[in-house]
């Protein structure tokens, strides 16, 4: 179970006239999900929805709030004091508060992250991009081989294990990615646009297969996307965040029972539904620009 | 992988040196360059000789030929690239051992970085020559003056592009790896090591241009020995094949080293082959 207390995300950027500026990318977003299920964080670009699943993942400090999976914490949240800030910059001078350690690889969560442009090493084979995960969750070298094909053969990439990334094409780099994230059997897959820079074909068979893997491993999945269709054809839950400062919206909880059909009335009609939401905010926003 | 691999042994030494040479020499064959290249040489060879340029001021091909046979059997020519060479490499070691684990280190932290950066960038805008008269004064002309001048040429271009290399390295990568529970350590080994590998191995190029200007300039300070000495002296008695004999030694030395780079470069960076 993920649990997501108020998390508010602030950031200092300079604006035009080179000033300091206050920028708040997520504003006070609880959110609790529980196990089994797949979430989708839909909304327009900037609207806070990926920093807020880098905060998921630990990869970034929450301003405030702060995020518990099965009751532990992931990050501490930034000092609020300039005396507590000092202590907190003292203690992190040389590692960043994101690191995992300076020489032991250790896991802090059960966690797997993919992105959109794959993020699998491209200096590596595929097979050894497997085992590089396999071997940070300190899986023996004995097994790590085997456990890797077997990951591999399951997302449909058998007999390319000694290819590089560059030799294989864009759904294939993205099956690899997801071969990696299963290898170390993790609680949570956290998806950043997973399916955003393959052509629609490859994106439904994807998605169909993501779907089937998630049937036999009942992991929990937190997708950022801005497809809507994508969102609701997968998830169990979708959150919609509006732009400045990114907050929820409104949450759609779909209860269709899989498998769905893509053109189900009832899915298009949520989909229609959310897509008159997210054309509702663009137009206030026009307006309000003016 | 092991498949790859199954060459072994003395088969495998010859059959890296067959792709060595294909990568290196491979490239003068081409009908392209041939082309170019095989009328130059003509031209090399026929304008002094037929006296369109004056024979005294521009030795031909043949000439320089001979004083290249003839320094070699009568000047101990292998004794002095020998020389040149081992005090070359002694420097170039030094050089890259300090500088790239430097680079990695500053290009991956910021504290790291605050501390050691603007010395770097106080220190690099000195001229290398510039650096001769206070060496001389430190270590005597010598062995150690002679290294130390190279070392100097050769430690800030490897040591900027390494830095630049590692902090280039693309976020996204660290944060797949260290979600799945990479310390900074294995980071920097597996990651930001092999992200930066190809301007770590274009400084090491860098390097060694650099390291040949040096290796000149320390030599004509002194010294009774080496390729620059060699050099001096042409220039002293006005011997002017000589000095081309020495030119083109220094040409192909360093064209030599950046071809073994090349080559490291292909064998352990394979994923960029056939891209």
């Amino acid at each position: 179970m993920i649990e997501a207390r108020s998390i508010t995300k602030f950031f200092s950027v300079v604006n035009e006239k080179g000033l300091a500026e206050g920028l708040t990318a997520v504003l006070n977003v609880s959110l609790t999900i529980p196990d089994g299920k797949i979430f989708s964080l839909l909304g327009p670009s900037g609207c806070g929805k990926s920093t807020f699943l880098e905060i998921l993942a630990g990869l970034q400090a929450p301003t405030d709030g702060e995020i518990r999976i099965d009751g532990s914490r992931v990050l501490e949240p930034l000092p609020s004091t300039r005396k507590e800030m000092e202590a907190y910059k003292r203690r992190y001078r040389f590692i960043s508060p994101v690191a995992n350690g300076v020489f032991r690889d250790h896991p802090k969560h059960d966690i797997a992250m993919i992105f959109q442009d794959y993020a699998v090493f491209p200096w590596m084979t595929a097979i050894q991009n497997v085992n590089f995960a396999l071997k940070l969750h300190k899986i023996p070298r004995a097994q790590r081989n085997e456990r890797a094909r077997f990951f591999l053969n399951r997302v449909g990439l058998a007999g390319v294990e000694h290819k590089y990334p560059s030799q294989l094409s864009g759904g294939m780099r993205q099956r690899l990615a997801l071969a990696r994230a299963l290898s170390v059997e993790p609680k949570i897959i956290l998806m950043d646009e997973p399916f955003a820079a393959v052509d629609a074909l490859t994106r439904e068979r994807l998605q169909d297969d993501l779907l089937k893997i998630w049937g036999e491993t009942g992991v929990i999945i937190v997708m950022v996307t801005h497809d809507a269709p994508e969102a609701v054809y997968l998830s169990d839950e979708v959150v919609i965040f509006s732009p400045g400062p990114g907050t929820i919206r409104n949450r759609i909880s779909i209860d269709i029972p899989r498998p769905r059909r893509r053109s189900d009335p009832e899915i298009i009609e949520i989909q229609d539904r959310i897509f008159a939401m997210l054309q509702y905010d663009l137009d206030q926003e026009s307006e309000y620009s003016i | 992988m092991a498949e790859t691999y199954e060459t072994r042994g003395l088969r495998r030494v010859f059959l890296e040196l067959w792709g060595f040479i294909k990568n290196s020499v491979g490239n003068f064959f081409s009908l392209e360059f041939l082309s170019l290249f095989i009328p130059l040489l003509l031209l090399w060879e026929f304008l002094p000789r037929w006296n369109i340029l004056p024979e005294s001021l521009v030795p031909s091909l043949s000439t320089v030929a001979e004083k290249f046979w003839d320094m070699l059997l009568h000047r101990d020519l292998v004794f002095h690239i020998a020389y040149s060479m081992s005090r070359f490499f002694t420097a170039f070691i030094i050089a890259v051992v300090l500088a790239v684990p430097i680079g990695l280190l500053m290009g991956w932290n910021l504290k790291i970085r605050a501390y050691l950066l603007p010395l770097w960038q106080l220190l690099s805008p000195i001229p290398p020559p510039a650096w001769v008269p206070i060496t001389i004064i430190f270590f005597g002309i010598g062995f150690r003056m002679h290294t130390f001048l190279m070392f100097i040429g050769i430690f800030y271009p490897v040591l900027f592009n390494t830095y630049q290399g590692i902090k280039d390295t693309d976020p996204r990568y660290l944060a797949s790896a260290r979600v799945f529970g990479a310390s900074e350590f294995t980071l920097l080994r597996k990651i930001y090591f092999w992200h930066a590998f190809g301007s770590i191995i274009m400084s090491l190029k860098t390097g060694v241009a650099m390291g040949l200007v040096m290796l000149l300039i320390g030599e004509s300070y002194g010294g009774r020995a080496g390729i620059g000495y060699l050099l001096g002296q042409a220039k002293d008695y006005f011997v002017i094949p000589e000095m081309v004999v020495c030119m083109a030694i220094l040409g192909f030395i360093g064209w030599f080293l950046i071809e073994v780079l090349k080559y490291v470069e292909i064998k352990l960076a394979v994923w960029k082959v056939g891209r």
